[in-house]
């Protein structure tokens, strides 16, 4: 298409059109990709206090990967993504599947499973923690054990993976559902009339049909995972003996960059739990194409 | 008609723009400075120490802004990188040395010198000049309060389990015997020992003529004999049955054990006992104070030591209303100032004479807390453990400590901890 060839009206349009989007593109740029290039830059330098950066090379990169804590964190990081992702998307559908179903008060029940989504993470971590207190906790009373779920190694990322499952699968599932009432009934009936069972039409229609869904679903609620930090930080003191069992690569970054201050090699954290999301999604857009149905 | 939306959004562009712009200038013609501190509980102290000064000074208004602690630093540091910081705020041990000795701060030595060149040593211990000093000497923050760590015991339960009360006598050895008396007669927990420095194990390595930092703040000493005992001594206490464990304490803090009667005794900082008085009124009576108990055998001294920090008030150097804010802080630093704070109640004075005034407020309870410990151990108080690079190897120190919580060999975990300071002396 040759510019000059555009009439006066359609090149007001054009201008009008680039002032609409100038806000959010704006916004992006400076609330977003320029301080991924300043991250990307503190990433090579040593911080020497406020805001004087150093350039050191490749030296965080290397002690990073040289840290056995490092690697811990990112493990327990992929840890969290498999206890909580499947599970709460598996939990959500079934969730959206029985508030699409013809039940009782079901306007009440879409509040309840969406009330966590309103309430802040922190107050939501506040609560877990006294449910999950070894001493008072009424989780313990109820299961008539002493277990100390927050502060033992093995049992500590589990907790947090409940907390971050309840909290999730609400929303999840309202998205799921939506997707859910877009299936037309006429396939169900039709299916129906040629012999189907419920199980059948669940594999062959209801799953294929809401995959566009379940797809954007499983992307943002990994990358969630991936990033959790604020549940940590609420539930897990700086005293806790299972800190370094449970601490994710985001609350890593939160104590080597605002509690030791070495915002550079925090940087570097950053950088690699970018690269790290960015290579699970471009797996999961290649992976798409085997599982997810556009069309009928 | 076309031009509606133009003038719609042009007058959107000038309403966004004197927003921005807007806040400079003030509608009344007063000077507003704004007071940054953390705590909620000293709110109503300050805001009375400012209302005296403003009834003397009625162009300039004074606002107190609460940031709690967790944020505090991370906000301050923001606004210093963006010259953008309170006229006034409180300043930290931990991190003066980091402020200070970037030039953040403006220097307060001459705050005074008009008045009387050494203002600072006649009325300021010389501990609190010492928190209140950066790295070169100068003093960079007008002392605020002095603190010091006390002994908390529960009175019914030393009844209960007939043993004397703690005094000035007390070593550790009685608190161990206490401790064990009390668990045996009344089942509740003794002394209640956690992960913790300035309100733990600190005190016990100077009680043991141990030392964190060398009297130069140069070199650790973690794996020093005397404070390695100690450090063992303080960690074993948990091997008791008297004592709960670190993960009991990762969960309830001894504060909150005590003061819901399921143990008897903990080191508490004297900054929170009168919250502590406000926050469980049904307690008030049951509970008071004693210096802490000494070391029996030290390696040297005489058993005794607390640690003591204390608060300064500061400002940017950089700041907009230097001159003004200077003499806010000669009067937050002065007499008058300091006064008002300790009667509030909302600390102990720095100023020399007057750490009395702090009694004030606990003379409103029904019972009258033992507050004059807190006066007396002033006298043996050891400074608040710091030097510039501290910031930087405390988190990793630290984490050691939750390994040896944790059950890893102590010797080998001091040597680490002494490792990881050190490697910072000659680097820095």
């Amino acid at each position: 298409m040759n510019k000059t060839k555009l009439s006066a009206a359609a090149r007001r349009e054009e201008n009008w059109g680039w002032i609409m989007v100038a806000p959010t593109i704006i916004g992006l740029v400076v609330l977003n990709l320029w301080p991924f290039v300043q991250t990307l830059y503190a990433s090579f330098c040593e911080h020497l206090g406020f805001g004087h950066y150093k350039f050191i090379g490749l030296k965080n990169y290397v002690d990073m990967f040289a840290n056995a804590e490092f690697w811990k964190a990112t493990w327990n990081t992929i840890y969290f993504c498999i206890l909580t992702v499947p599970v709460g998307i598996v939990l959500a559908l079934f969730v959206a599947m029985l508030l699409n179903a013809k039940v009782k008060f079901k306007g009440g029940f879409r509040t309840i499973f969406f009330l966590p989504l309103v309430c802040a993470p922190a107050a939501v971590a506040m609560v877990w923690r006294w449910i999950f207190n070894g001493e008072y906790g009424i989780l313990n009373q109820m299961l008539g054990q002493k277990i100390q779920w927050i502060t033992d190694p093995k049992t500590a990322v589990i907790a947090v993976a409940i907390v971050s499952v309840w909290s999730s699968v609400g929303y999840d599932a309202v998205l799921l559902l939506a997707g859910l009432q877009n299936i037309p009934k006429t396939l169900y009936e039709a299916n129906s009339i040629d012999g189907a069972g419920k199980v059948r039409q669940f594999f062959t229609i209801t799953l294929p049909m809401v995959s566009p869904t379940m797809f954007s679903v499983l992307i943002m609620r990994l990358m969630a995972s991936m990033k959790v930090y604020d549940l940590i930080y609420m539930m897990c003191d700086e005293t806790n003996p299972a800190l370094v069992d449970m601490q994710s690569l985001m609350y890593l970054f939160y104590r080597s960059s605002f509690i030791s201050g070495s915002r550079g090699y925090g940087s570097a954290i950053v950088i690699w739990t970018v690269s790290l999301i960015l290579l699970v999604t471009l797996v999961q857009f290649w992976g798409q194409k085997k599982w997810v149905t556009y069309d009928i | 008609m076309r031009k509606l939306p133009r003038m719609i959004a042009a007058a959107l562009l000038l309403a966004l723009l004197l927003s921005v712009t807007g806040c400079g200038g003030s509608a009344d013609g007063k000077t507003h400075l704004t007071f940054q501190i953390w705590d909620v509980n000293q709110r109503d102290g300050m805001q009375a120490m400012c209302d005296a000064y403003t009834a003397q000074h009625p162009d300039v208004v004074i606002d107190v802004q609460v940031t709690s602690w967790s944020e505090y630093w991370t906000k301050l540091e923001a606004a210093a990188e963006s010259n953008t910081m309170p006229d006034i705020y409180w300043m930290h041990t931990d991190q003066i040395l980091y402020y200070a000795d970037f030039g953040i701060l403006a220097d307060l030595t001459d705050l005074y010198a008009d008045e009387d060149p050494d203002y600072y040593s006649n009325h300021f211990s010389d501990v609190s000049i010492a928190n209140a000093s950066g790295s070169d000497g100068h003093i960079y923050g007008v002392p605020k309060d002095k603190d010091n760590v006390v002994l908390v015991y529960n009175k019914e339960m030393f009844d209960a389990a007939g043993v004397a009360y703690p005094d000035e006598n007390w070593t550790w050895d009685d608190m161990m015997a206490a401790s064990q008396q009390v668990y045996d007669k009344t089942g509740k927990y003794g002394y209640m020992a956690y992960n913790d420095e300035q309100l733990g194990y600190w005190n016990f390595v100077y009680q043991n003529g141990g030392y964190i930092l060398d009297e130069n703040n140069v070199y650790a000493g973690y794996t020093n004999p005397a404070t390695a005992d100690a450090i063992k001594f303080y960690v074993d206490i948990q091997k008791n049955d008297w004592c709960p464990d670190q993960t009991y304490f990762t969960e309830t803090s001894p504060g909150t054990a005590f003061f819901s009667e399921v143990g008897c005794m903990f080191l508490e900082g004297s900054w929170n006992l009168l919250s502590e008085m406000q926050n469980y009124p049904e307690m008030v009576g049951k509970w008071d104070i004693a210096p802490l108990p000494k070391c029996p055998n030290p390696a040297s001294g005489d058993g005794r030591g607390t640690i003591s920090n204390g608060l300064c008030y500061s400002t940017a150097a950089k700041g907009k209303n230097l001159e003004l804010v200077k003499d806010v802080l000669r009067f937050f630093g002065g007499e008058e100032g300091q006064r008002i704070q300790g009667e509030s109640g909302a600390a102990i004075p720095a100023y020399l004479g007057l750490e009395d005034t702090w009694t004030t407020s606990f003379k409103s309870f029904d019972y009258l807390l033992d507050v004059d410990v807190c006066y007396d151990q002033f006298d043996y108080a050891v400074k608040y453990i710091n030097n510039a690079t501290r910031r930087k190897w405390k988190p990793t120190v630290a984490d050691e400590m939750v390994k040896v919580y944790k059950g890893a060999d102590i010797d080998s975990s001091l040597a680490r901890m002494q490792e990881i300071a050190d490697s910072y002396v000659t680097t820095e």
